[in-house]
Formats: C-alpha cells, structure tokens, sequence
C-alpha cells in the first residue's frame, strides 16, 4: 500500500449555509485575465506564480497560457475550465450566496512541485484565507 | 490561519486519488480541458458545479473521488 494513503487527508468541515456562502474558483488551468502578465511556458521548470482574478471580470477578459493540456475549447469558452459565469448564474439562483473577493489561477504543470507544494500552495491559501475571504473554494484543474 | 474548506473537479481522477483531497467529484469521461463540460453547454456547466458544490453538504468521505455521469457531454459534441 502507498505511504500516501496512511497519512490523515486535511479536511475542514463546511458549516452553515450554502446559500449564503461565498465561492472563489482556484484553477491550476493557466487561466489570467489578458492585461496580465502570461504564465511563463518558455520555462521548462514552469512558473510557480499565480493572478489574482477579481469577481466581476467577464469572461472575454480572460485567457490560458499553458503548454500542457489542449485548451482550444477554454479559449472558445473558459467556463469549461474556470466556470465563472455559471458560478454568478448560482448566485443568481441562490444556490450560493456570492462571488468570493478574489479568484485565483496559475498555471499548474511544473518541475519544481515541491516548491510549488511548499511556497505557491501555502501563498495561494493565504490569499484565499486574508483577501479573497471566501467561505469555500472550488478547485479546477484543466 | 482559519481551514478553508474546498471542493475539487477533475478529470484526472487516478492521479486525483494519490492526493487524496478532502471532497472530489470526477465528471466521469470529460476529456483534459473539458472540466465543467464542453463550450456553451451552460446547463451542464452549472450542473457540474453544482454537484461539486453540494459535496460541502454531504457526509464527509475525504480521499474519495466521487464519479458522476453527465450524458449531455456526449450529446453534443463539438
């Protein structure tokens, strides 16, 4: 049996109401707002930083820089990889309670995941935890 | 620093499992770059998301990687 699986899994117990929390994406995706600065791809190591992506950007404004996975269709439409308009249509609905302050991408493929598991991770969660603010977070991938 | 609680979506769900994230859910035979489903199909879009989100509300099951089936994802292909 693999180490991994004896170790505890971290779990934080969502309490209170889904209807009133708030929700920021986190996408290892390579998605950035197109006024942003690319995700280094030239770099076979990868680039272990992350965008800030604010709640009300629109969809148009987006983009991915990533040399990893077929992206043609988030180019078409990002809400198959950062799902940010159905997610304001949830709100919409009420079946959550808002956008969180801040989203997060960057881009996930890299030769240094320890650095990225111990420098970007903690950053992104701090982030999360101080600005973003958000009650749940929903992670994609690509 | 408060816990943070999160859902994942993937569509890599064996390399998902090695991790062994508090709550998943693999939105069975999406294809890399197809996580909420294929472009405009909204509806299913938000169905995924939503599945994901209801994850929070469920009894826990950390590790585990929760497959659902979406038929729409294969009904219009594009």
């Amino acid at each position: 049996m693999p180490l991994i699986s004896r170790k505890c899994v971290p779990f934080t117990p969502f309490e209170g109401d889904l209807s009133r929390a708030t929700v920021a994406l986190v996408t290892s995706a390579g998605v950035h707002r197109k006024d942003q600065e690319p995700f280094n791809i030239a770099d076979d190591l990868g680039d272990l930083t992350f965008r800030i992506i604010e709640p009300d950007v629109s969809a148009s404004e987006l983009m991915v820089t990533h040399h990893h996975y077929d992206h043609s269709d988030a180019d078409r439409d990002i809400n198959v990889v950062f799902p940010i308009d159905p997610l304001r249509e949830l709100v919409q609905e009420g079946v959550v309670g808002g956008l969180a302050r801040e989203h997060i991408g960057f881009m996930g493929y890299s030769m240094r995941l320890k650095q990225m598991y111990e420098e970007t991770a903690p950053r992104i969660a701090e982030e999360i935890d101080r600005r973003s603010r958000a009650d749940v977070v929903v992670l994609t991938g690509g | 620093m408060r816990g943070i609680p999160t859902v994942l979506i993937t569509v890599s769900p064996e390399a998902s499992r090695q991790m062994r994230p508090p709550r998943a859910l693999y939105p069975k035979g999406f294809k890399i770059g197809h996580s909420l489903g294929r472009p405009f199909q909204r509806e299913l879009q938000k169905r995924v998301l939503r599945d994901a989100l209801a994850l929070l509300l469920e009894p826990p099951r950390p590790g585990e990687i929760i497959e659902r089936t979406y038929p729409e994802y294969e009904m219009n292909p594009s």
